[in-house]
């Protein structure tokens, strides 16, 4: 493999990139390049050389030939919400912004499709289809600000994944640009059948971290919303009630819309923040929503009710009205916001477990808390066995970075142990890339890098990331230094 | 040559030989890998052996009141490894999706003998690409599939299927219309003329309560009754094997008017019609280079079968 230029431009250069999508949408000022100088992990940080802004497929065509022209590196980027470094400009290049291409483009309510621009915000999609009773199923929490681009180049979860699937089984096809400026559709086109021949191309650009080229056109497909919803708190004195509550709900054959969990310390921020009206005193609580027809839910309803009492639930409430409900699940999904109130800085992971190793996988998260000294909240998609440990720590405090980072690791091998996964939607990025060979063997890694090489022979798309050995930030080592 | 390894070693072995020949391997005979590894009901998760009979598979997975929800029409005939290979689904697709929906982690041989896995044994995956999407369809044109994971479903506790005669392509394009504007959410929405008449049939399946609701709305349609799904297995037991366009639902009778006097079944919901007589559709366009690129990548001694396109 070639070793890409380093990532800097030179004036004329960025001469190139304005004559292309115009002076007003090329970013090259140091001080407004910061902006971009990380995601939402931002324990590693640099400059991308020069961020641009593309209004359409054509610029960005035009953007990625200049790129391979001048063998800069290309990073693709949505709204920056990565959890994992994935849009972090390891060595500089040219980033590629999709915001401005946010529109939707049209919307088939017939036949349940939405085609989209890579930049349009996952929520504006369900927002415009709602009133006909449609929605777009994926949904994470960061629903309101990140874009379908980023959530086809992560695969996106969310809480309903568990019923209705992550971000593939919703993606219908893509444009995309390849490295080498090229641009080409796979799968379903915007007007033609769901089947199409050949290899599903489009199934492995899903999740590939924007590593095989930009994104710039999604068409999704659209759900029927349910036509009803029973959406209930359990209240438990224990995580392990809690735990064990989602394990014979499973069991018991029934598939929540949702199974989410929050942490007695997590709910108390929770509250803190939103004034919802959780307990403050539980040891868990249990979102548990049920969604379908309405005929027969509310005996579903009196069966998940009857499982949470027998593992001990303090009480079981419900929303009963569009307001409470929603009001719920903003106090879920605005979660991670609220543990500003506990600490400074905090890891999140997402590490997955076999649903039945739930109980055991909290238990250990308990250990680490107690053994490295960090305070550890909760709050995850219980039924998908998606743990969502917070570490919370003070960065000024170079011990507790030291800690924090052994606590992280601790949990990550005991999914890996307990034949999970280090991530079930936060991705890999260059956070966790230590990690893939502790999960996957060399040749699994290989054959990764061979489907790699199919999309972008150069690696000059979002490099350094995914694999280990790759390059680490410049920004990394000092802290890591501190850290150590 | 057709190979029928005792084991995943001597697959292996196998492929590294013809490899360094260059030899073509017509057929893989995986017989001899059909257990099913590891089944966890409190998961809903299974993986088995790539030669594994999809109908025992589903016999194993019923003695926990569980399914992998894919019913091509001849289960007792089809392994894991030919259901990957050939992305086949049947007429519960509207409801449940196909198999890649369900596909969490797959074990392959790749041409130079190295077995890998993409994907792992939890629902929830997103570590490394998605590997394993690559293989399904792929007409074993990348590698021989070993092992696959599979979340699976609780069995719905009913399931009743319904049909209704429709005069005409028109009139049922309406029906059709009717019920997905209505919040019925069926399982199977064919439309099918092998028995003679074109004929409508849908299939609801959940809670008694919610079948039975749904039950009462098609009534108020004047969809009331009964049927089976065997329509399927006699069409794909005839002879020559039918051919298959996808279209947009929106289009579906409009299309099957275009081809005329032809014998079919069509999954409604998804727009994908089987037809028997006539002339094949062309195939939907295919991004070349990627695809060539791909497979000089997986294959570049071209030992696996070429993708039919």
């Amino acid at each position: 493999m070639a070793e890409v230029a380093p990532g800097k431009l030179n004036p004329a250069q960025v001469q190139e990139l304005c004559s292309i999508v115009g002076k007003e949408h090329v970013i090259s000022a140091e001080q407004e390049l910061l902006v971009y100088e990380c995601d939402a992990y931002t324990l590693e940080k640099n400059l991308p050389g020069v961020v641009v802004l593309p209004n359409n497929t054509v610029e960005v065509a035009a953007v990625v030939q200049f790129a391979a022209k001048h063998n800069l590196p290309i990073i693709p980027r949505g709204a920056g919400t990565s959890l994992s470094g994935t849009v972090l400009a390891v060595t500089g290049g040219v980033m590629i912004g999709l915001t401005r291409m946010n529109r939707i483009l049209n919307i088939d309510y017939q036949n349940r499709r939405a085609f989209v621009e890579a930049g349009c915000v996952n929520a504006w999609v369900t927002n415009a289809v709602k009133t006909q009773g449609l929605l777009f199923a994926p949904d994470p929490s960061s629903q309101s600000a990140c874009t379908i681009g980023g959530n086809v180049a992560t695969n996106s979860g969310g809480p309903h994944t568990l019923k209705y699937g992550v971000t593939t089984n919703h993606i219908l096809g893509l444009e995309i640009v390849l490295p080498d400026g090229q641009v080409v559709w796979l799968g379903t086109e915007a007007d033609g059948g769901e089947d199409v021949d050949g290899y599903d191309l489009r199934g492995a650009v899903i999740g590939c971290e924007g590593m095989f080229g930009v994104v710039t056109r999604v068409l999704v497909r659209l759900i029927r919303a349910p036509q009803a919803y029973k959406t209930m708190l359990g209240v438990f004195e224990t995580v392990d009630h809690a735990s064990q509550t989602v394990s014979d709900i499973i069991a018991a054959g029934i598939v929540p819309g949702a199974l989410e969990m929050m942490d007695k310390l997590i709910t108390q921020a929770v509250e803190a923040a939103y004034h919802f009206g959780f307990p403050l005193d539980a040891g868990a609580v249990l979102i548990i929503e049920l969604d379908g027809l309405a005929a027969g839910l509310d005996a579903q309803a009196d069966q998940v009710i009857g499982i949470c009492r027998k593992n001990r639930a303090r009480e079981v409430r419900s929303a009963n009205t569009d307001q409470e409900r929603a009001d719920l699940w903003k106090s879920r999904k605005r979660a991670f916001g609220a543990i500003g109130r506990l600490s400074p800085n905090f890891i999140t992971q997402d590490g997955v477990v076999p649903r039945s190793k739930l109980p055991e996988m909290m238990q250990f998260v308990q250990k680490c808390s107690a053994e490295f000294g960090l305070r550890i909240p909760n709050v995850f998609h219980a039924g998908d066995g998606n743990i969502h440990p917070l570490i919370l720590y003070d960065e000024r405090e170079p011990d507790q970075v030291r800690r924090a980072l052994k606590a992280s690791d601790a949990i990550l091998q005991k999914c890996i142990d307990l034949g999970g996964s280090v991530t079930g939607e936060h991705g890999i990025g260059v956070e966790k890339i230590d990690f893939m060979g502790r999960q996957f063997s060399k040749d699994d890694l290989d054959a990764m890098r061979m489907l790699r090489k199919v999309f972008d022979p150069e690696s000059r798309c979002n490099p350094h990331k995914m694999f280990p050995g790759s390059k680490r930030c410049a920004d990394f080592a000092p802290r890591k230094q501190i850290a150590a | 040559m057709i190979l029928k390894p005792a084991n995943v070693e001597e697959l292996q072995r196998a492929l590294v030989d013809a490899s360094a020949a260059r030899s073509r391997i017509e057929q893989v005979d995986l017989s001899s890998l059909g257990r099913v590894v590891e089944y966890r009901p409190e998961d809903m998760t299974v993986t088995v052996e790539a030669g594994a009979l999809l109908s025992d598979l589903q016999a194993h997975l019923k003695q926990s009141g569980q399914w992998l929800p894919i019913d091509p029409p001849f289960p007792e005939q089809t392994t894991i490894g030919r259901l990957l290979c050939e992305n086949l689904s049947g007429p519960r697709r509207f409801g449940y999706g196909t198999i890649r929906d369900y596909l969490i982690g797959l074990s392959a041989v790749l041409a130079d003998g190295r077995l890998v896995k993409g994907g792992g044994k939890v629902v929830k995956n997103v570590a490394g690409y998605d590997l394993q999407k690559l293989f399904v369809g792929s007409h074993g044109s990348l590698g021989v599939i070993v092992g696959a994971t599979f979340k699976v479903l609780p069995l719905p506790a009913t399931e009743r299927i319904l049909q209704f005669e429709c005069k005409s392509p028109d009139h049922s394009a309406s029906m059709i219309q009717q019920i997905l504007s209505r919040p019925m959410t069926p399982a199977v929405l064919d439309l099918q003329n092998v028995t003679g008449v074109c004929t409508l049939v849908v299939a609801f399946a959940g809670t008694a309560d919610e079948v039975d609701w749904q039950i009462a709305e098609s009534k108020r349609l004047g969809i009331s009754e009964g049927a089976t799904l065997d329509y399927n297995r006699s069409f794909w037991a005839a002879q020559p094997l039918p051919f298959r366009r996808s279209v947009l639902p929106s289009k579906l009778s409009e299309v099957l008017k275009e081809l005329g006097d032809v014998q079919f079944v069509a999954r409604a919901g998804n727009g994908t019609i089987y037809y028997r007589g006539g002339t094949r559709t062309a195939p939907s366009r295919v991004p070349m280079e990627l695809t060539k690129r791909l497979k000089a990548t997986f294959d570049p001694n071209g030992i696996f079968p070429e993708l039919p396109l």
